[in-house]
Formats: C-alpha cells, sequence, structure tokens
C-alpha cells in the first residue's frame, strides 16, 4: 500500500491535535501538514507546486476559519489547477451539519466528499482507500 | 313823337327797375359830392401854401437884412486894418460898430486865425485866444471861408463865452495872402428876433431854423420842437452864404380833410336817403302788379281743382232723370267703371246695367226716392260692364229736388268695392278652412273668448300691472280667481278634444266644464291670468286635467291669440296636448337616471369619466368628497386637477402609466397615492376602461378605489414579515451557532473520548483527559455566550431610558484607558455635554465599548489610531456614528459574515468573533439598525441607527 500526503486545514486547534492522534493510529499516510487557514495552505501550495512529491494528495479542509475560509480555498485553487501536476482529493470536513453546507460543496467539482465531524480513523482509512480504488481505475 | 316815345320808354325802364334806378342815382350823387369836396380841398390847401410862402419870405428878408448888417461890419473892420496887418484904433472902431448894429453882440479881429481883438471884451473873454482854425466846431467852415474868399456865417454853435450864437467870418488877405479874418459873433435869439416869427400864429405854423452840420453832415435843428418834420406839411427855404434851411411848418396839417370829410359824409347820407326813398317810390305800382296776377292764377286753379274733382275722383258720378231713371250726364269715372264712354251712357236707364238679381230692389228704391218716400239711399248692389263682367258697387242715390217739387234731377254717387267683395269672400273661406284644420287638429283645441275676462282685469285695475303684484292679489283674493274663470266663454272645442276627455258631444263637454277647471292647479290658472294681465301674445304651461271618468292627465297647454284679437282677446285657440304618457317616460328615465347615479355614488370609489376629445372630465361621482374631501365640481372645474394632487414621489410614474395606458387604451388598473384636501396621502387604485369607437378611445371610465387601509395594512404586514424574517435569520444564525459552534465541540468531545478509549498508554490517555478539559472549558465559554445572546433576544421589555451619550463615550474610554494610552489613540467627536438619547443603558455601554475597542484593535499599524464619534440626525433617526482610521474589513468578501458570531478575519489573536455579533444583537433588540462601511487601509465606519 502506497503511503498518501494529508494537508489538515482547520483552525480548531485541539481538531488539530486530535486529527494528528487519528492520523498517526490510521497508518496509512506517509506525511501530514496542518493549516490555521484557508491562506496559509494555499500559500503553501503555491510554493511547493513544483515539487509534487510534496503536493498532497488528500485535504481535509474546515469551512469557518478566519482570514481565509474552506469556500474562499476552493476558489484560489481553481486559478492554480492547472498547473498543479498532481491529483488532489479535498474533502470538507466540519462541524456544521447545516444543509447549506453540504449543498454548497456540491457545486464545487474538486470537493469529493463532506464528512461531518468527529471524524474517525476508519473515516480516514476509508478515503485513502477510495482515493486508490479511483485511482485504480 | 319819336321824342315823347324815347323818354316814356326811359321812364319805363327806370320805373320797372326800382332798384336799378335807385342805385343809378345814388352814383350820381356820390360822384357829385365827391367832385366838390376835391375842388373844396384843392382851394384851401392853396391858400395855406401862399401864407406859408409869404410868411416864409418875409422871415428869410428880415434875416438877410441882419446879415448884410454884419457884412458891412466885417467889411468896416478889414478896413480898419493896415497895410502892414496891424489893426488900428481897434477899441474906438470896435465900439463904434458894436454901438451902431445892435444886433452884433461882438466884433472881432482874428490874424491868423487866432481871436485876438474883440469888442466888447467884457463877459467874453473866454473866446480870447481862440484859434478859430483849429477850433473843433469852426475848422471846416472857416477853412472853406478861406477858400471862397468871401463873408460866410458859421455857426450856429455854442459860443465860448456862452449861449448860441452865428460867426460871420470875413477873411482878409493882405498882398494876396492869408492874413486873417475879421468876425462878428450874432446871437441866434437876437437873429431870429423878428416880428414875423413873433407875432407867428402859433396855433396854426412853426418856425424852424436849421444847419448841415459841417463834421457830421447831418441837419441840426435849433429851435426846440416836438414836431416831426419828416410827417408834417411844410415849406423851406435854403439861404445862401451858409447852409441855413428856414421852415414854416403847418401844425395842422390834416384840418383841411377834417372839414371836407364832413362834408363828404353828409352828401353821402343825402345821397342814400334820396336812392332808397326813389327806388321804394317806384316799387310800389309793381307790387300791386303782381297781387293782381296772383288772384287770377288762385281762381284759375279753383276751377281746373273743381273739373277735375268731379272728371277724375275715384268716385263716379251720374245725373239721373228723376222721373224716367235715364242717366243725363256721367263723370269718366262712372264711364270707367262700366266701360262706357260718355257718350254711350247718356240716356241710358239704370236697370241697362244692373245686375238681374238686384234689379228688382234697385226699382223700388229709386221708385220710393221718386214718391218722396225717402231723401237719400245707400246699397251695395252689382253692376255689369259693357264687358259683361258683374261689379260691386255700393251706390248712394240722392235726389236734388225739394219734397214738394215736381221731380227733376237725381245725384248717383258710386264707388267701386269689387276687390273689398272679394276679400270678404277670401275671409269667409279662410274662416272655413280655419274651421276644419280646429276641427281635424290632431291636437285637442278650444276656442276661448277671453274678452271678460280681459275686461275684469281691466275693472281689478291689474293690466300692466307687475306680475308678482297680480299674483299676489289672486292669491288673497280666491273668489275673484273663480269669477275670472267663469268669465271664460267656451265658443268651440274640436274633436280630439272630445277623445281626450272622453266625451260623446261637444255639449256634453261643455256642461262639465267647471269641473275640469276645478281640478286645474290654482297656481296654473293664476300664471294664464298673470299673463293676460300682461298682453302677452302666447302662452304655454305643464299642467293637468281630469277628464270625464275622473282620471287625471297631464297636459302641455298652450294658447295663442287670433291675429287681429290681440287687443280683444275674443278669440283665442287653446291646445291641450295629452302629455301623461310622455311625462311618464321622462319619469322612467329621471328615476332610473337617478338610481343609476345613486347606485355610482354608494360605490366606495371614485366613478369617472373622461371625454378624450375635450381632454376633460364629464363626470365625478359624489365619493370624491369623502375619499378626497374636494367638491366634484372643483374636481372637474380646475384644470388638471387630478395630476396637481397625486403625490409628487408617484407623480412620475402615475403619469406615465396613465400616458401609456391611453395609448394603447388597454383596460388597466394602477396604484398611486393622492393627496386629500386635509393634506392626507391616501392610496388610489384606479381601474381604468376604455370605450372605443371605430379602433379610437373616446371615453375612458373608471373607479378610483381608496385602498389606503389595505396599503397600510400592507406595509405593517411587510412590517412584520420584515420583524419575522429578521427574527428567523437569527434564529437561523443561531442554530448555526449551536449547529456550528457546540458540534465542533462535541465532535472534538467525541473524537478524545474514542482516543482516551482505544488509549494504549497512560500516558496518552492523560494527555487526552487534558485535552478534554480544555475543550470543555472552551465549551463552557462558547455557552455562556450563546446564553448572554439568547438573554440579549428574549429581553423584550428592556428599560429604556434618557442617557447623556457624553457619559456612557466617558465610561467606555476609561475601562479601555489602558489600551487607549499604550496605542497613543486619540478621539474626534461633536457629541455635545447634554446629548441624550433613548436607549438601554447597559446595551450602549457595551456597544461603545465593542466598537471603540474593535476601532484599537484593528488598528493601523503605520498611523496612530484616530476614532471619531459623532452623533446625528438621519432621515428622523439618531445615529451614532463611530469610525476608525485603520486597516479596514473586505466587506465584499467578508460584508456578509461580519456581524456573525466567531467570524474573525483577521489572525490577530485577540479576534474572538463574538463583540460585533453581541453588538448587532443588541442593537435589532433595541429596534434600530447598524450598518458599516469600510475601505481597506483606510478605515470602518459603524453605524447605530436608534428608533
Amino acid at each position: 500500500m502506497k503511503k498518501t500526503i494529508i494537508w489538515i486545514v482547520d483552525d480548531d486547534v485541539i481538531y488539530q491535535t486530535i486529527i494528528q492522534k487519528l492520523i498517526k493510529k490510521a497508518g496509512v499516510f506517509s506525511a501530514h501538514s496542518s493549516f490555521m487557514n484557508g491562506k496559509d495552505a494555499i500559500n503553501t501550495l503555491t510554493n511547493t507546486i513544483e515539487e509534487s512529491e510534496y503536493l498532497p494528495d488528500i485535504i481535509l479542509l474546515d469551512i469557518n476559519m478566519p482570514v481565509m475560509d474552506g469556500w474562499e480555498f476552493m476558489e484560489e485553487i481553481k486559478l492554480i489547477k492547472s498547473k498543479i501536476n498532481k491529483k488532489i482529493i479535498i474533502y470538507i470536513v466540519s462541524s456544521s451539519i447545516a444543509i447549506e453546507d453540504k449543498n454548497k460543496s456540491k457545486t464545487f467539482t474538486d470537493i469529493i466528499g463532506y464528512i461531518p465531524k468527529p471524524i474517525s480513523i476508519e473515516d480516514l482509512i476509508a478515503i485513502v482507500q477510495s482515493d486508490e480504488n479511483s485511482a485504480g481505475n | 313823337m319819336n321824342t315823347e316815345k324815347l323818354w316814356y320808354n326811359i321812364a319805363n325802364w327806370f320805373m320797372i327797375r326800382p332798384r336799378t334806378s335807385g342805385f343809378l342815382l345814388f352814383l350820381f350823387l356820390v360822384f357829385t359830392v365827391i367832385i366838390i369836396s376835391a375842388q373844396r380841398v384843392y382851394t384851401i390847401s392853396e391858400n395855406q401854401d401862399n401864407e406859408m410862402n409869404v410868411i416864409l419870405n418875409d422871415i428869410n428878408q428880415s434875416i438877410e437884412h441882419s446879415l448884410i448888417i454884419c457884412y458891412t461890419t466885417t467889411v468896416a473892420l478889414e478896413l480898419s486894418i493896415d497895410d502892414a496887418g496891424i489893426p488900428q484904433n481897434f477899441d474906438l472902431i470896435g465900439k463904434e460898430l458894436f454901438e451902431s448894429n445892435p444886433i452884433v453882440s461882438n466884433v472881432q479881429i482874428v490874424p491868423n486865425g487866432v481871436i485876438k481883438y474883440m469888442y466888447p471884451l467884457k463877459g467874453n473873454e473866454a473866446a480870447m485866444n481862440l484859434n478859430v482854425l483849429t477850433s473843433n466846431s469852426l475848422q471846416k467852415e472857416s477853412n472853406k471861408c478861406i477858400k471862397a474868399k468871401k463873408i460866410f456865417f458859421a455857426g450856429p454853435f455854442k459860443l465860448a463865452q456862452g449861449g448860441i450864437g452865428i460867426m460871420g467870418i470875413l477873411p482878409v488877405h493882405k498882398e494876396n495872402k492869408f492874413w486873417g479874418f475879421t468876425a462878428v459873433v450874432i446871437k441866434l435869439e437876437t437873429l431870429l428876433d423878428i416880428p414875423r416869427i413873433k407875432f407867428l400864429d402859433k396855433s396854426k405854423y412853426e418856425f424852424q431854423f436849421s444847419k448841415k452840420n459841417p463834421i457830421t453832415n447831418k441837419e441840426e435843428f435849433f429851435i426846440p420842437s416836438k414836431l416831426d418834420l419828416s410827417k408834417s406839411y411844410y415849406k423851406n427855404y435854403a439861404m445862401p452864404d451858409s447852409d441855413w434851411n428856414l421852415y414854416l411848418i403847418a401844425k395842422k396839417p390834416y384840418s383841411i380833410y377834417a372839414e371836407v370829410i364832413i362834408r363828404l359824409f353828409l352828401g353821402l347820407i343825402i345821397a342814400i336817403a334820396l336812392s332808397i326813398l326813389t327806388s321804394r317810390f317806384l316799387k310800389k305800382p309793381i307790387e300791386l302788379k303782381l297781387l293782381l296776377k296772383e288772384q287770377e292764377e288762385k281762381l284759375l286753379k279753383n276751377e281746373m281743382k273743381f273739373k277735375s274733382m268731379f272728371e277724375q275722383t275715384a268716385v263716379g258720378f251720374a245725373l239721373v232723370d228723376a222721373s224716367s231713371g235715364c242717366l243725363i250726364e256721367a263723370n269718366d269715372k262712372f264711364c270707367d267703371m262700366l266701360g262706357y264712354t260718355s257718350d254711350e251712357i247718356k240716356d241710358k236707364h239704370f236697370t241697362n246695367f244692373t245686375h238681374h238679381e238686384d234689379v228688382e230692389k234697385s226699382i223700388q228704391n229709386f221708385k220710393s226716392l221718386g214718391e218722396g218716400k225717402i231723401k237719400e239711399y245707400s246699397v251695395e248692389k252689382r253692376y255689369i260692364t259693357k264687358s259683361g263682367n258683374p261689379i260691386w258697387v255700393q251706390l248712394t242715390v240722392s235726389r236734388l229736388w225739394e219734397s214738394n217739387q215736381k221731380p227733376s234731377t237725381n245725384i248717383t254717387v258710386i264707388k267701386d268695392i269689387t276687390s273689398k267683395k272679394e276679400a270678404q269672400a277670401q275671409l269667409e273661406k279662410s274662416e272655413t278652412r280655419f274651421k276644419s284644420i280646429f276641427e281635424n287638429s290632431p291636437l285637442p283645441l278650444w276656442e276661448k273668448d277671453f274678452s271678460a275676462v280681459k275686461n275684469h282685469l281691466v275693472e281689478l285695475d291689474l293690466m300692466n300691472k307687475k306680475p308678482e303684484t297680480v299674483y299676489s292679489f289672486f292669491d288673497e283674493h280666491p273668489d275673484e280667481l273663480y269669477k275670472c274663470v267663469s268669465l271664460v266663454k267656451i265658443i268651440d272645442v274640436n274633436h280630439e278634444c272630445l277623445k281626450l276627455h272622453k266625451v260623446k258631444d261637444k255639449a256634453l263637454l261643455l256642461e262639465n266644464v267647471i269641473d275640469l277647471i276645478d281640478i286645474e292647479p290654482f297656481d296654473e290658472v293664476k300664471q294664464q291670468l298673470v299673463a293676460i294681465s300682461q298682453n302677452v301674445k302666447q302662452f304655454s304651461i305643464d299642467s293637468q286635467i281630469k277628464i270625464s271618468n275622473g282620471q287625471i292627465r297631464d297636459i302641455n297647454l298652450r294658447w295663442n291669440i287670433i291675429e287681429g284679437y290681440e287687443d280683444s282677446l275674443e278669440r283665442v285657440i287653446l291646445s291641450t296636448q295629452d302629455i301623461t304618457d310622455s311625462k311618464i317616460a321622462e319619469a322612467d328615465i329621471l328615476n332610473s337616471h337617478q338610481r343609476t347615479e345613486s347606485l355610482i355614488n354608494t360605490i366606495d370609489g371614485i366613478v369617472w369619466e373622461f371625454d378624450f376629445e375635450t381632454m376633460t372630465f364629464t363626470f365625478v361621482s359624489k365619493k370624491v368628497e369623502t375619499i378626497l374631501g374636494y367638491t366634484v365640481a372643483a374636481y372637474m372645474g380646475i384644470p388638471n386637477f387630478w395630476e396637481d394632487h397625486i403625490y409628487p414621489e408617484d407623480r412620475e410614474y402615475a403619469l406615465r402609466t396613465s400616458k401609456l395606458v391611453n395609448k394603447t387604451h388597454k383596460n388597466h388598473d394602477y396604484e398611486y397615492r393622492m393627496i386629500a384636501k386635509d393634506g392626507k396621502i391616501i392610496w388610489i387604485r384606479d381601474i381604468v376602461n376604455f370605450v372605443i369607437e371605430i379602433d379610437k378611445p373616446v371615453i375612458s371610465r373608471g373607479i378610483m378605489i381608496d385602498i389606503t387601509i389595505m396599503k397600510e395594512a400592507e406595509k405593517t404586514l411587510n412590517n412584520s414579515l420584515y420583524l419575522v424574517s429578521e427574527q428567523n435569520k437569527r434564529l437561523l444564525n443561531f442554530s448555526y451557532i449551536v449547529s456550528h459552534n457546540l458540534r465542533s465541540h462535541t465532535s472534538n468531545i467525541e473524537s478524545i473520548i474514542s482516543l482516551i478509549e482505544s488509549a494504549d498508554t497512560e500516558e496518552e490517555r492523560n494527555e487526552m483527559m487534558h485535552l478534554l478539559k480544555s475543550v470543555s472549558l472552551s465549551l463552557d465559554e462558547t455557552m455562556s455566550h450563546l446564553n448572554e445572546v439568547v438573554n440579549i433576544n428574549t429581553n423584550i421589555g428592556l428599560m429604556i431610558s434618557p442617557l447623556n451619550l457624553n457619559i456612557y463615550f466617558t465610561k467606555a474610554k476609561d475601562i479601555l484607558c489602558e489600551q487607549i494610552q499604550l496605542n497613543e489613540v486619540s478621539f474626534v467627536t461633536n457629541v455635545t455635554d447634554d446629548a441624550v438619547i433613548n436607549y438601554n443603558p447597559a446595551y450602549l455601554e457595551s456597544i461603545l465599548y465593542n466598537l471603540i475597542s474593535n476601532a484599537i484593535r484593528y488598528r493601523h499599524p503605520q498611523r496612530k489610531p484616530i476614532i471619531t464619534i459623532k452623533l446625528y440626525n438621519e432621515k428622523g433617526e439618531n445615529v451614532i456614528e463611530v469610525s476608525d482610521n485603520g486597516i479596514g474589513i473586505d466587506l465584499a468578501r467578508n460584508g456578509d459574515k461580519i456581524f456573525g458570531m466567531y467570524k474573525t478575519f483577521s489572525n490577530n489573536p485577540e479576534s474572538r468573533g463574538i463583540g460585533l455579533f453581541i453588538t448587532k444583537n443588541q442593537v435589532d433588540a433595541m429596534g434600530g439598525t447598524i450598518t458599516v462601511a469600510s475601505d481597506l487601509n483606510i478605515g470602518t465606519t459603524f453605524k447605530i441607527y436608534i428608533k
């Protein structure tokens, strides 16, 4: 099984701590990075766009964040998408169970799924597997 | 014989021309008088001339005599000068000469022109040593005298020794050389002291003495006089050896004319008188002749008149033999009427040309006259003319003999009355025609006689009185009213009239006539009487009658006075048209019209009608008064009333819509506001319909419904809806907060718990427990925030009190004083110390705190923060404005989130995303609103609207 790179974009510090634990426990990821808002994440993405081995396979994106929220991040990534030489799977991971947020996530074709918090180890493994399945196809 | 005749002719010529003769005599006399007068004038003036010449000559001689004395004196003096030029014994010789010539006042010797010797010297010293050749008055004359070498009389001039004098100077030559002069001085008065002048008749003449001034060459007069020479008659004489002129002036040059003029005038008067008398005298016989001629003419005229009267009169005369009945003589007119010549008609018996129907009666009348039973008779009868046509004549026959005499001659006078007879026949015919029209008229007609009524009105003295007077008289005297009604005579009624009254024959109707008058409303009877009193020719009134079966019918009563009876009112035609049916129809129309109108007026809206041709409202229902407060007349009468009373904000829309609708003429309804008379704004829904004729709208009709209440309800509804949706939004927000913020904590807790369960080591479990604690803390914090918001939103009966804004502003500054000092914040404010707003104290404190602390927190790193606080009024609402010069917010990106919970827009660690959320909730709870405006890197402005 190929190890994948995962990025967590979320302003909740406690969630960040928890997800790190879960990533470790899941053991399917080769590396992970944490970002406190969309802006940090997009900056890093732009900076490492040439080195595709460092680019993430999976991004778990929160919606509510200061400076740049999840939706804005999606708008930004659209602009640089053509330059990215790698398929990046994006999941929305939010504590919001509001139906509007879920519906809005569907309007972005790049968003694969909407995962309501709390996320579990099984969820993380399932994400990776589905990614491999779709890649295999 | 011939001369005699000539004289007679001349005399006759004058006799028949009295004026000319008088005038000629006058001319002759005037001529004679003028000739005599002229002769007289000539004689008188010649006498005067002679007299004047004699006087002047005498004077001249006296003067010349004096001058000769002077000459001898000067010569004597000359002789006293010796050859050496020295005068010898001057004093002696001078004295001798002076004494022997009393007219000389001084003798002088003047060697070389200078007076050196003088006698007497006394009194004349002033003249001594005077140089004659240079003296002004003598220079020229003395020189002239030297040249002439003979004596010259100079002057008169003012003497150096006084007085006026003349100087006789004689030039003296020794050895052919001028030596000097010898001179004498004569006083002018002495020279002129001549008896002829002294005793001159001063009333007739005046003497004058003049000299030509040697220097100015003007004539100077030396005797004072008032007479103007140029206007006077005079004689003069120029004296030699001097430039002197003697004048004799006639003082009254016209006195001779006056005398002559009086004579002339008298002569003229006599001439006029004589000529008038002559002409008068000659006139008399001519006047007499004229009178005679006039009388003659008059006589002739009378004779002619008489003759022509007999011959040319419009009346026919004939003399008839009283015993035989044959015509003796007839005039031209008589013959003309019958068509015979005067010869033919002679000896004809009158029965020969009498109409056969009238013969018998004519003979009877003739007999009666012949027997002396009657003196004359007059009949209308027919004659037959020569050509066989009958003519009507008025015949009058009188006898020209006395009863006791034997019948001799009758005089017959005839007048042609054919045309009168024809007219009479015509009248009868028209009367018949009238009858048939009357009888067959489709209108019920009456022929009545009002003459008795009129006579009664005359008796009552009501004719031509004021209508009101007549009317009120009958009001007060009903008995007279009845009387008048009973005086109306019915002459006839027609068939239609019987039909109207439903009676069989006229007699029946006339019997019942009083019954129908009974029912006739009195007012109308009075009006008819008033009309009669005003001499009205026609009358019309709507009235009622009762017919035989008791039914009441409406009629239109009209009457006309028949021509020719205007004064007597003996014949009046009345028509009583039955208008019951048309009245009913009229009432029906009126009813339905009223019903429609009352229906329209009950409609709770202004019904209107607009005419496109005149572009005016043709109808507006009364509802306009209740809805807009204006009268129908005002709405319809004032131009552009509708346009002018639309609420200004809606006018453009309403007019645009109306115009569009009028163009497309599609039925339409639209809403706008109008301003009522009391200033209230009324919401109108205008439903418009078009009446179209040949693809063109002619009329638009519509109803304007007052929908103000509906609109108000709608507004309240909208307000409530807004409130509800606001509440809903907040609720949503709240649910979002709950779902997101609480769930983030719970999901964290869930994850931690599962991690604790699956923890491999104690250390790991502890770590998780620690994490759990911090989650619980932040959960608690969130809970308390939510609690706060819930509290704000559930606080309905919040206490509101007047608050001094400045005090609360200061309070907020006090709380934040540490940060203010640290960041060197400065404040700008327009809030006065007495500015008061109505607000909840806790909220005001919290709002000001949050906004100011936000402004400090998001300050710009490169500049010192300045916070401006303003209080002002915007559209009736108080506004607190807090603005800063901080970093600003990108509203395009974050505008919708700025007042949300836990929304932060920067990485500022102090951002909690709760302040503006609370502020917004508080402002909302107070019923106000909060807005934000911001520019990145320039600053942010918050406005709090206070209700």
